[in-house]
């Protein structure tokens, strides 16, 4: 690839949201949407808002944008305050750059056209010449300068995708603000432009916020996650720790399949870690809950933490079961077991595997919850 | 959630300049449509003639009095009227969903030419159509009832019986009809009738149960659109229906405001008239209301492969050729001759070989370009339709882009009934209105008989450039306009750069139709112009009525039609193909192709053709794109 002057000298912005308010009107009434939203983005690092439809993760990047203006709350990039709950930089001013969910490619301009419409325009205006220099990098960015001057319409899903993320970083905005971008894409487009727009994000150390409801994408491409649900962020964190250390039932359910199960306190030791009451057995578990002997709370492991012995092994959390279901999906295994107090079952667990060595339905076998892979949340 | 959204995000990318842009544009339509109909109310309520500025004006209820007074000649009127307007909305309806089912969902050959030929009479003024039916149907000398002579039995129709009017109506009004059910067909979703069909119903069953229930209120809408569209026009009563002595509501009125000499008009009395039948059309309005909005409803329910499978005919084909063929004599090719062979005799004469070769010369044509009034009334047509479809796209347009872009209030909500009301508004009711209020403000304004009074009368079909524009401003998605914003634009620079480029081809495509519809205009100002200001389709009227002493030359009124209805042609089609051209050229040079050029002129100068305006540009784009992919 040629070299480029869109480099991560030019940096990104850091982004800080403060209790962010926003309502909506709805038949009179004022409904709130984003109820009380902080985070911070630092200069060039990818963060994700992810959460199901309606918890408000859209209308806080539009807030951002500009687009819907806040109720309350400040939102600043790089010191400079751009949104307070009475006053609002317009979104031209704003000096972001967004991808929309279906890509708002103009029909009516080129390739070329749509790109250099932000060098064109009021805010970020250049010579005609800087103009198309600068609009042709973008577009080399992501691969589309041989289409340039082909009607936007006549390209395929994908390359509008990327049409509409050249058009997003032609006038190198400090922040890129990006609204399920991906979820018009089919399965497989989806994988490589998840990798395309992480590894341009990270060359050109621009600073990102991505909305998505789909957890591997927030999880493969972020720096940092937020997850949201009803209008308040319920966790931040890094994707590693959101998948294995969830702060509550939601976000455990949320991200990725997960095994919830009802407990009883019984013992608590020194490492922290406790002795609970499950499936009418013990299990030993890491607790970070602040939780007393007796108390009611949940044990969660994820379903490809489980593992399965034929036999009987000298394990802690070893579960007799009977394999009710095994679904094949291909590169993996699911399979539903029924935990077994001698004859009667006392609860089930979604365990997935390699296909290749799989229990057969109806078999009797062992699972072992190894104590690392649990872990203890609030009832 | 997405219903909060899309109230509350819309208007955020409105310029600020819009909100008062569109403001103005509301009042100029609100002024166009409120002020005439409140005139005309207002004159029913004061007295007999004028209801200001004259010692007789009063406010009283006389008029309806005296109207209930001859209420066995309201009960005619009521009568015919229905029957005629009723009987001829049916008839179009049925030979429009019969043409429109065999051009979009049966294999039957020629297709696109019978779609092409159904068209046709659309661009030919519809007062031009009556007297080539009058011409065809004349007892001794018209060729339909030649050529029924030569058949056995003695058949000779009387072009002046009531039967024949309600046909001839129909035929002339059917285009319309059947412009609008072809996209409903077409939009239909051949996958639910697929499903029917494979639930084991047979064709009729399916048509029964699936698919004329689904296509019901679109079809009702249509329906009540035809049927204003038949009480509003005045050409084929005022040809027809004064010898036929009966009253049908438009003759009526118009016979109430030509008084003879010597005596006063009775406006106040004709202003009752009208607001009787203004009372039945606001019905038909609300009927029409509902059955689009439940059109649209099911319409949301379709899912998305948009094919409608065709039907095949089978032995059927030559019976629906035939009909076809039938069809067409009586539209198209015996109306022509019907016209020519009047402008080449210099009387009434029946056809024959040796006529033809003795009796027939070409003078007619002659004169009538030779006649300054035929050119300088050509102009002013041309002005008058030219400048009434610039007021109406201008003001519907910014209005339709303000109302659709607002969050829905009691207010917005009203101003878009308001803005689609005046389809619901006849002809004859809005030329009437336009005449007193012209009459009524002559004094502060003299417009009265003015080209300017016509240019504002023909405006008031505002509703068919709003509609347009209101559709296509909701094509547009918000999305692009806030991507413009993002990207550093300003709200009127995206606007200007965004909007305005992507709604252009649909104004203009409604432009040109109106601009078609304002030339063959007959009605509006056979109420309002003066021979100083009358439109050529006036003046051809004038020609061809043996009343019109001094001007009365059924040669030259002919030839007049002819030369008329060629000259509308070639500036609707003119127009058309620049348009088409120039959306082509600049498809062709994204796309590098040129062989898409021919194609989509075709469908660019169908798609102009449609009520619905649609997109050409997309159109041509469209294929474009779909020629590079392959």
């Amino acid at each position: 690839m040629t070299t480029h002057h869109m480099t991560a000298a030019d940096g990104g912005g850091r982004l800080v949201v403060d209790a962010l308010e926003k309502h909506y009107q709805l038949d009179g009434a004022e409904v709130p949407v984003v109820k009380g939203v902080s985070f911070t983005i630092e200069p060039g690092t990818f963060t994700s808002l992810l959460g199901p439809s309606g918890c408000g993760k859209t209308t806080t990047l539009r807030c951002v944008a500009g687009l819907e203006t806040s109720d309350g709350g400040v939102i600043s990039l790089d010191g400079k305050v751009l949104s307070t709950g009475t006053r609002h930089v317009s979104p031209d001013k704003r000096d972001v750059g967004m991808v929309f969910q279906n890509y708002a490619i103009w029909p009516h301009m080129s390739v070329f056209a749509n790109a250099v419409f932000p060098l064109q325009v009021a805010a970020g205006r250049l010579p005609k010449k800087e103009a198309r220099t600068r609009a042709m990098e973008a577009l080399e960015l992501v691969q589309l300068d041989a289409y340039a001057h082909r009607p936007a319409t006549a390209l395929s899903g994908g390359q509008q995708q990327r049409l509409a993320l050249a058009r997003a970083l032609a006038h190198r905005p400090k922040l890129l603000l990006l609204d399920e971008p991906l979820s018009n894409l089919d399965a497989k487009l989806r994988d490589t432009m998840r990798n395309e727009l992480r590894s341009l994000q990270q060359r050109l150390g621009i600073t990102a916020l991505y909305v998505t409801h789909d957890q591997s994408e927030a999880l493969s491409m972020s720096d940092r996650v937020a997850v949201m649900n009803g209008g308040r962020i319920v966790q931040e964190a890094a994707p590693r720790d959101l998948y294995f250390a969830p702060a509550d039932r939601f976000v455990a359910d949320f991200v990725g399949r997960v095994n919830l199960i009802p407990a009883v306190v019984r013992d608590r030791d020194a490492n922290g870690d406790a002795l609970v009451e499950a499936f009418g057995t013990r299990l030993v578990t890491p607790c970070p809950v602040e939780s007393g002997t007796g108390a009611d709370v949940t044990v969660t492991f994820r379903p490809e933490s489980v593992r399965w012995h034929a036999a009987p092994v000298d394990r802690p959390n070893l579960l007799p079961a009977r394999v009710a279901r095994v679904e094949f999906l291909g590169e993996i295994v699911e399979y539903e077991a029924e935990i077994l107090d001698g004859a009667t079952t006392v609860g089930r667990v979604i365990a997935r595997g390699a296909p290749l060595n799989s229990p057969t339905e109806g078999s009797t076998v062992f699972l072992e919850l190894a104590p690392q892979a649990c872990r203890v949340l609030a009832a | 959630m997405s219903r909060v959204e899309r109230t509350t995000r819309a208007g955020r990318t409105r310029p600020t300049g819009m909100t008062v842009a569109t403001v103005i544009a509301g009042s100029v339509i609100f002024l166009l449509l409120a002020i005439p109909l409140a005139v005309q109310v207002i004159t029913a309520f004061r007295g007999p003639f004028l209801p200001f500025g004259v010692s007789t004006a009063r406010w009283s209820t006389e008029n309806f009095v005296t109207l209930w007074g001859l209420r066995d000649d309201f009960w005619d009127v009521l009568g015919a009227t229905a029957a005629f307007v009723g009987g001829s909305t049916v008839l179009s309806l049925l030979m429009a969903f019969g043409l429109a089912w065999v051009t979009v969902r049966t294999d039957a050959p020629f297709r696109r030419m019978i779609s092409v030929l159904v068209i046709v009479p659309f661009i030919v003024p519809s007062i031009v159509k009556a007297q080539a039916y009058l011409l065809m149907l004349s007892p001794e000398s018209g060729v339909l009832n030649q050529l029924l002579r030569l058949l056995p039995g003695d058949l000779v129709i009387d072009p002046y019986a009531f039967s024949t009017m309600v046909v001839i109506q129909s035929l002339t009004n059917v285009t319309f009809p059947y412009l609008m059910i072809v996209p409903i067909l077409t939009g239909m979703d051949g996958s639910l009738e697929e499903s029917a069909r494979v639930s084991g119903a047979s064709w009729g069953q399916t048509l029964r149960r699936v698919t004329l229930p689904m296509l019901w209120p679109g079809l009702l809408g249509v329906m009540v659109l035809t049927f204003i569209l038949g009480l509003g026009s005045l050409e084929v009563p005022l040809l027809f229906g004064q010898e036929s002595g009966k009253d049908i509501f438009a003759l009526k009125l118009w016979t109430l405001i030509s008084a003879g000499a010597g005596e006063l008009p009775q406006y106040g009395l004709a202003a009752a008239w009208g607001c009787v039948f203004l009372v039945i059309t606001t019905i038909a309005f609300v009927i029409y209301l509902r059955a689009t909005r439940d059109a649209e409803r099911r319409a949301s329910i379709s899912g998305k492969g948009f094919r409608p499978t065709t039907m095949k005919l089978g032995g059927w084909r030559i019976p629906v050729l035939l009909a076809i063929l039938v069809f067409t004599m009586l539209t198209a090719v015996l109306p022509l001759f019907a016209l020519l062979w009047s402008a080449i005799t210099p009387y009434p004469l029946a056809f024959s070989f040796d006529a033809l070769r003795t009796q027939t010369h070409f003078t007619a044509f002659g004169e009538v370009l030779a006649d300054g009034e035929f050119w300088a009334s050509l102009g002013r047509t041309l002005i008058i339709a030219g400048g009434s479809a610039t007021i109406a796209c201008g003001a519907a347009t910014v209005l339709a882009y303000g109302i659709a872009r607002s969050r829905a209030t009691g207010w917005t909500r009203s101003m878009d009934l308001f803005a689609s009301s005046s389809v619901a508004i006849p002809a004859v009711i809005a030329g009437f209105a336009m005449f007193l209020t012209f009459m009524v403000i002559n004094p502060v304004i003299p417009l009265a008989g003015t080209i300017a009074a016509l240019v504002i009368a023909y405006s008031y079909r505002v509703s068919i450039a709003y509609r347009a524009g209101f559709s296509a401003t909701l094509q547009i998605r918000t999305e692009l306009e806030e991507a413009a914003l993002i990207s550093g634009a300003s709200r009127l620079e995206g606007f200007r750069r965004i909007v305005a480029p992507l709604l252009a081809p649909t104004v203009f495509a409604v432009w040109i139709q109106m601009f078609i519809l304002g030339t063959n205009e007959f009605t509006l100002p056979a109420f309002l112009a003066t021979p100083e200001s009358r439109p050529l389709s006036v003046y051809m009227y004038a020609m061809i009525n043996p009343r019109s002493a001094q001007l009365y030359a059924p040669d030259q009124g002919a030839a007049m039609a002819l030369i008329f209805t060629l000259l509308v042609f070639a500036i609707g089609y003119g127009l058309q193909w620049l348009v088409s051209l120039r959306s082509i050229g600049r498809a062709a040079r994204r796309g590098r192709v040129v062989d898409a050029a021919t194609d989509a002129l075709g469908t660019a100068a169908v798609a102009v053709e449609a009520t619905d305006a649609t997109d050409t540009r997309s159109v041509a784009a469209q294929q474009v794109a779909e020629l590079t992919h392959r």
